[in-house]
């Protein structure tokens, strides 16, 4: 039972990864013929400039507009991104066809082996967005991964899909530093868990303090260190585990207005992205540190700075925060001028937190 | 007294040029060889050009002790071919301050020989050493003058004279003066390579004084057209000049003595014969059209007195009143002055009143002014607030000053006659451009002749871009009147019209390798200094050189973009060349191919690729 099981886990991987490559040999099809046919190549990209990303209110997320733009071989002054373009999915191809996984820096160095130059990272950084939007799939699809920063920890069982680990298993609840979202986790396929709910934390030490007082098995949860702005592939696996595990999610940051924007780009996606469309979690909760709580709980605080303030209201012409508590908590932050963090709790003792605040706001999201 | 006396009594011409040298550029050593060169390379090109003769200059200069250091005497010799010097001229030409040939309304590139005449000076003054002339008008007999300058006198003193048989005609002169040549030798090598230029019709060598050989051989083999001397323009007179030309028009009355009476005589063919007075108006009637003026005037007297051959001999005309019509004279017989009424209706009263009064101010005009017939005149004279009749002799000193200044006013003149301008004209100078730089691009233009105060000018420019001209352009070539211009750029209304042009917007950027010719061709050019280095920004003339340089920069920028496109298209070539074979490469292993697409055809055709559709394509499709 169980093998079959894995066995047509195994089949979908390979399924996805059979998809990847029979589109991107279409796109080089194409090209291959133009060249023959004594045509330049060329193809349409999404355009991605400001003026194209629209918000989405029933995706609930930034897409792209309709805008296109030609990028076509014969235009000079195209011609050296046409071709580091064309590099990279002949780059992605051997990565996929492989199963080898390599990172933004990782391909920036690549290049150089095909006398493909790159003025810098941002350039080569710039083309894996082309890619991503031509082909609509996000770059972990390539097996192109950022570098790892975000941990989980918590009750789930996960099987291995990489190159040497097929088939084989793992329990994400037998470490207690956690399990960086690496690769190998980001194409795993999730087969089982006890947990009930994802709390997602903005910062490594409540993680740690989180694991310590075994919130995972008090809250049945599982938890995920987001590192600050959650990375992609960790924004991707939260998506996985509220569709394919039915895992509400929760976000818990810092009391500031970056701290809510982290809640919101999990929940709603960046306008970076807007070419993508499975990074979002729109039913994610951000549960706090909201700015009411620094009066409720008496927390410590420190001034916003300046760029606070400015951030302040670049996003309140955001339309994502036109209601709701974001639309409240930005206006409250706005009016106090000060913001707290995570850790301030521990002006009432390190666990209270975990203790009283969490178990409050756990409560609190189901009436979310 | 007597002191003060001798302060006011009058210099020589050679005197006032001798403590003003500085003013026609004989400042310093270095100076004074470069303009001596000028003068004397400027006439011989001069006297040949009027001659309509090809010219065959050669300039030598040798030191007359080379070991010795700068500044040191110099000999200065320039040899021609032209028409040569009547030797009875000579002495005066050479050896006398203001004796030129060269008075005259036309364009010419001295305007009275005088700068020889002061190297000259300049010369004898550094050296003591005798100018030495040697000319022949035939081409068989030369005549050799050695001159000094009496400059208290400014009177010539020839040292030494002598004749001798010779083969080729033409004129040289040799003179020893302080130089520097070590200082001057850019210069002057500039001088003589941009002169070939400018007059490519021309063969100029040039020895130098440490032996070097330059020569630049003509290239054109025709003369341009010579100028003509013309009437001056109204514009461009003032009250001495009207005076002087009063004074040219204006007849005196003759004096009636006995030589006079004869010629009446012997014209009306009654040398022999005595006639009673009607018997001689009778005979001057029939003779009037074959009579001179004199004559005329003596017989349009004598009808007013009634007098005959015998009486007439025994008067003398004291005073002739036009306005009064009254005639007064003194009788020798009785001793006492008479008068007489003049009838005005007597037909020779018209006579008499053009040789007192002088013309009226309609034929004055229209007789010595060019642009005015007698409408015009008519015109003018209503504007001016003249009678058109108005005797030019009446005319009082507040007259004519007006007279001058409505001239100057009055705008319907038609602009100057350039007859009196030989420009180099395009062709020549394109050719010479291209000669002397060997560029990729050359435009040249003449602009249709204008005016600026009364003198005609004509500009005629010329630009060239690449070849053979050294980056860091514009370089610009300053001519005027056929004469390069080499010192003093940095006031010069060329240079200013070239500073003021922004050169980006012509497409030509960084260190761009081209010239500028201009040359000004003017009866007077407005030149800032007696040095005649740098020419002044009068509006007229500006405007005419930015016309001339917008025509050319436009040239230049079509031909910029076409350049542009070509080294675009090569540039475009190459990166095809680079990248289509990764692309190849790429999209072969993408597509799960074995061999590589064949994409050497698209290659190919983008050489032959049409420029038009690739603008088409690079800009950004959105819809």
């Amino acid at each position: 039972m169980k093998t079959s099981k894995s066995k047509e886990r195994s089949n979908k991987a390979d399924e996805k990864q059979k998809n990847i490559l029979e589109m991107l040999k279409s796109h080089g099809a194409k090209i291959y013929a133009d060249l023959n046919d004594g045509q330049f190549p060329k193809f349409s990209i999404p355009s991605r400039s400001v003026s194209n990303i629209v918000y989405d209110k029933k995706l609930r997320q930034y897409i792209l507009g309709n805008n296109t733009a030609l990028r076509s071989s014969r235009n000079s002054s195209q011609l050296r991104s046409f071709t580091q373009l064309m590099w990279l999915a002949f780059f992605a191809n051997r990565l996929t066809k492989e199963k080898k996984s390599s990172t933004l820096r990782d391909v920036y160095y690549s290049s150089q082996a095909f006398a493909i130059e790159f003025e810098d990272q941002s350039e080569s950084d710039n083309i894996i967005v082309d890619l991503e939007a031509v082909t609509s799939k996000p770059r972990e699809d390539f097996h192109i991964f950022p570098e790892e920063r975000s941990s989980i920890f918590g009750d789930l069982t996960v099987e291995y899909t990489i190159p040497g680990y097929e088939g084989k298993t793992m329990n994400l609840s037998n470490h207690p530093d956690g399990y960086s979202i690496g690769p190998s986790l980001t194409t795993a396929e999730l087969i089982d868990t006890s947990a009930e709910i994802v709390i997602a934390i903005e910062k490594g030490g409540l993680f740690t303090r989180f694991v310590e007082e075994q919130i995972d098995k008090k809250f049945k949860s599982i938890i995920i260190n987001t590192g600050g702005q959650a990375p992609r592939s960790t924004r991707t696996l939260l998506k996985r585990l509220h569709d394919e595990m039915k895992l509400p999610v929760i976000v818990l940051t810092d009391g500031d207005v970056y701290g809510e924007h982290i809640a919101m780009v999990i929940k709603s996606g960046s306008a970076n992205a807007a070419h993508l469309r499975e990074l979002t979690v729109p039913d994610a909760k951000w549960v706090g540190v909201w700015a009411t709580d620094i009066e409720k709980y008496k927390l410590p605080t420190i001034p916003m700075t300046e760029s606070d303030i400015k951030r302040c209201y670049d996003l309140q012409k955001d339309p994502r925060y036109q209601d709701g508590i974001w639309k409240k908590e930005l206006d409250v932050f706005l009016r106090l001028k000060r913001k707290a963090e995570l850790e301030a709790f521990s002006k009432y003792g390190l666990t209270n937190i975990t203790d009283k605040y969490l178990p409050q706001k756990l409560e609190l999201a189901k009436s979310l | 007294m007597s002191s003060i006396k001798e302060k006011f009594n009058q210099i020589s011409p050679s005197e006032f040029f001798y403590s003003n040298r500085d003013l026609a550029g004989f400042s310093n050593p270095t100076r004074s060889l470069y303009t001596a060169v000028r003068e004397f390379v400027e006439n011989a090109l001069d006297a040949c050009d009027q001659k309509g003769i090809l010219p065959d200059v050669h300039l030598i200069i040798k030191a007359v002790d080379p070991e010795k250091s700068d500044p040191k005497p110099y000999i200065l010799t320039v040899k021609d071919n032209g028409p040569g010097i009547d030797p009875s001229h000579i002495p005066l030409a050479f050896g006398t301050v203001l004796y030129g040939s060269k008075f005259g309304l036309k364009q010419a590139r001295g305007m009275f020989g005088l700068g020889a005449t002061m190297a000259i000076l300049y010369g004898q003054i550094t050296t003591n050493k005798p100018v030495i002339v040697k000319s022949s008008m035939d081409g068989k007999t030369q005549d050799e003058f050695e001159l000094l300058l009496d400059i208290q006198n400014n009177k010539p003193v020839i040292v030494k004279h002598s004749t001798k048989e010779v083969s080729k005609r033409g004129l040289s002169v040799s003179i020893c003066l302080e130089g520097d040549y070590s200082k001057a030798g850019n210069k002057i090598r500039d001088y003589v390579y941009e002169t070939s230029l400018i007059t490519p019709y021309a063969s100029i060598s040039f020895d130098d004084p440490k032996g070097e050989k330059f020569s630049h051989p003509r290239f054109v083999k025709d003369i341009p057209p010579p100028p003509t001397i013309i009437k001056p323009h109204p514009h461009g007179i003032d009250v001495e000049r009207i005076r002087r030309m009063i004074v040219e028009s204006q007849f005196e009355i003759p004096t009636i003595d006995d030589a006079m009476i004869e010629k009446v005589r012997k014209d009306l063919g009654l040398s022999m014969k005595s006639l009673s007075f009607t018997g001689i108006m009778d005979k001057a009637k029939k003779k009037w059209k074959t009579l001179p003026r004199q004559v005329r005037v003596v017989i349009a007297l004598m009808s007013f007195l009634k007098m005959d051959f015998d009486k007439l001999m025994k008067i003398k005309i004291e005073d002739i009143d036009m306005a009064n019509k009254k005639l007064f004279y003194w009788d020798f017989g009785d001793s006492q002055s008479k008068s007489i009424d003049m009838d005005p209706a007597n037909p020779y009263f018209k006579q008499l009143t053009n040789t007192v009064q002088g013309e009226p101010l309609t034929t004055f005009l229209t007789k010595r002014f060019q642009r005015i017939g007698p409408t015009t005149a008519l015109k003018f004279a209503e504007f001016a607030g003249f009678k058109p009749e108005k005797r030019m002799g009446t005319m009082t000193n507040q007259e004519l000053v007006n007279l001058s200044d409505s001239l100057q006013k009055y705008e319907d003149f038609l602009a100057p006659d350039p007859s009196c301008l030989a420009p180099l004209g395009e062709e020549p100078l394109e050719k010479g451009i291209k000669k002397f730089f060997n560029p990729d691009f050359t435009a040249v233009v003449q602009r249709p002749a204008s005016a600026y105060s009364g003198f005609p000018f004509i500009i005629e420019m010329g630009i060239a871009y690449g070849g053979d001209i050294k980056t860091g352009g514009p370089h610009v070539y300053r001519y005027a009147n056929r004469i390069p211009l080499l010192y003093d750029e940095g006031s010069d209304v060329v240079l200013k019209v070239v500073n003021d042009t922004d050169w980006g917007r012509y497409k030509v950027k960084g260190d761009p390798p081209f010239i500028i010719v201009s040359h000004i061709c003017s009866t007077r050019i407005p030149y800032k200094t007696a040095g005649k280095e740098n020419v002044a920004d009068r509006p007229e003339i500006e405007r005419e050189l930015r016309l001339g340089l917008q025509y050319l920069s436009r040239k230049l920028a079509a031909y910029m973009s076409k350049r542009g496109q070509a080294d675009m298209a090569k540039k475009r070539a190459n990166l095809y060349a680079k990248y289509i074979p990764l692309i190849a490469q790429f999209c072969t292993e993408l597509a799960d191919k074995k061999k590589e697409p064949n994409y050497k055809k698209l290659l190919e055709d983008e050489s032959s690729f049409d420029s038009k559709k690739i603008v088409e394509e690079e800009s950004e499709i959105e819809n």
